[in-house]
């Protein structure tokens, strides 16, 4: 097999391994800053319907 | 009641329920021998074609999907009658339920093997291999074993799913092919060419090693497959 | 909190490691002098990627027996993320494993030890999802999950051991003692790509963990607000 020829097959190779785990990579970090987000939002949630309540105790 | 003789209760227990209604053993038989059958009509395409290097790899894939209805069949009917539930009642050791549960299902095996073997020598075998008898039966004992601990570990296990029977091959196949490649080697060695132990000692030794490790693995992990 | 789930620092470490051992690999190991000639040069990242594969399910192995002997369902978790991963590598195994073979032996499949150990633990731990998404009830699930993970990751060296030295063909072949020796600077190269497979690996797990942890957490919020 010529250079050339077995250039081709390892340039795939690569590309390959490299493509999957770039784009892992990215699927997850999107995965953790929607997450975050949520956890963010569910949190506020929480602590806005537990204030009116905890007013209303004090007194 | 001791550990030995809560094992031989529940092995014959077991077994005489089987031997009483017998529907499991007759219908495995049945597909054992309707499995060669069908294993003739499917290799024969070529007039006069030679199978003598595919017996051995014909003789266990049926033997491995005849083990894999017999395990779904025996499991499922604990489990209906709710045998599993009861016995767990008992203060039995769990690991005396696995070693009787997968001897029962040996003795199954054994049972099976010994209508099949002959029939499939009349059907496939052209040259005699009495002469090497023994090592194929210890080729034969060992590789069960292997087949009916894993597959008793896993049927436990897969029995407790939503899938039931359907996921027992999908766990179990992978894990024994390990068994299929050393067990279809040296069968196919004793029928087609005639091999002493000495020949098949790799794969003797193999099987051995295999039976052993999964054994003890076995043992470990069934408190854990079988708990509630 | 915030910082251990990006964890850059590991990102970077790996990505490094790993240019830099591609680097190498093409500018400074030479190219193999046998048949194969350039397109050995595929082995810089493939054996890598199938060791770091192996070192995922030996986590997930040992996570395994910790969840069973703690029945502490953070061990579960790093037992499935780790299966995950691994089951994402050697995919990438069989991948370029085919890729080289063609390269190599002008076929896309044969059945040779490599190859096919990887397919197998392809379908093994393929089972161990099926496995995961047909119990519905956690620590149940958790559990047959963890003997699972045990007995398959027992079963990964015995198939490697009976695809390589039960003969396939019925009669003791030959062994050659072919070499795992390299030369200097091939090992270099390998064992800079080694590493940064490895802080990847690393690096994946701890976000896929926190990934999981998240979820985990949302649904408490969830649970705790609707209900």
């Amino acid at each position: 097999m010529t250079i050339e020829e077995g250039v081709k097959y390892v340039a795939a190779a690569y590309a390959i391994i490299l493509a999957v785990l770039v784009i892992y990579y990215f699927m997850s970090a999107r995965r953790v800053t929607a997450l975050q987000r949520d956890v963010q939002l569910l949190e506020d949630e929480a602590k806005r319907l537990q204030t009116p309540v905890g007013e209303a105790g004090a007194e | 009641m001791n550990g030995w003789a809560q094992f031989k209760a529940i092995v014959r227990k077991d077994l005489i329920r089987e031997l009483r209604t017998r529907d499991m053993i007759v219908s495995m038989i049945l597909f054992v021998l309707l499995a060669m059958v069908i294993f003739h009509y499917a290799f024969s395409v070529k007039e006069g074609a030679d199978l003598t290097y595919f017996t051995g790899g014909m003789l266990w894939v049926t033997f491995i999907f005849a083990m894999l209805l017999g395990l779904n069949r025996s499991f499922a009917q604990e489990k209906d009658e709710h045998c599993l539930d009861g016995l767990l009642l008992c203060p039995v050791d769990r690991v005396t339920i696995f070693l009787a549960k997968t001897v029962g299902n040996l003795v199954f095996l054994l049972i099976i093997q010994a209508v099949a073997v002959p029939v499939f020598t009349l059907f496939f075998i052209e040259r005699s291999y009495l002469g090497d008898v023994l090592p194929f039966l210890i080729v034969l004992l060992l590789a069960d074993v292997g087949i009916c601990a894993l597959g008793t570990l896993l049927a436990t296990i897969s029995m407790n799913t939503r899938s039931r029977d359907l996921l027992l091959p999908i766990l179990l196949l992978p894990l024994i092919v390990p068994v299929l490649i050393a067990a279809t080697g040296a069968t196919t060695l004793i029928f087609a060419e005639g091999a002493g132990l000495a020949d098949l000692l790799a794969r003797v030794l193999f099987l051995l090693g295999f039976d052993a490790v999964f054994l003890v693995a076995a043992w470990g992990t069934y408190d854990f497959a079988i708990g509630e | 909190m915030k910082k251990l789930v990006s964890a850059p620092a590991l990102f970077i470490g790996a990505g490094v490691f790993l240019i830099t051992g591609l680097m190498l690999a093409f500018w400074y190991s030479p190219v193999d002098s046998s048949s194969m000639g350039f397109s050995q040069k595929i082995f810089y990242y493939h054996v890598p990627i199938a060791e770091t594969a192996l070192v995922a399910f030996g986590i997930a192995f040992v996570a395994a027996i910790a969840y069973l002997r703690t029945q502490d369902l953070k061990w579960d978790r790093l037992s499935y993320v780790s299966v995950r991963l691994g089951l994402l590598f050697s995919i990438l195994v069989m991948l370029t494993g085919m890729i080289w073979g063609k390269a190599a032996w002008d076929t896309w499949w044969a059945w040779e030890p490599r190859l096919t150990t990887f397919l197998l633990v392809c379908f093994l731990y393929a089972a161990y999802w099926v496995l995961r998404s047909v119990v519905d009830e956690e620590q149940r699930r958790a559990t047959y999950a963890a003997v699972f993970a045990i007995i398959a990751f027992i079963n990964v060296p015995i198939t490697f051991f009976a695809t390589r030295f039960l003969p396939e063909g019925l009669h003791p072949v030959v062994i050659s003692a072919g070499g795992t020796g390299m030369e200097g600077s091939m090992f270099v190269s390998f064992f800079i790509s080694m590493i940064g497979m490895t802080l990847l690996l690393v690096a994946l797990t701890r976000r896929d963990l926190a990934i999981e942890n998240l979820k985990d957490r949302v649904t408490d919020l969830k649970t705790s607000l609707g209900g």
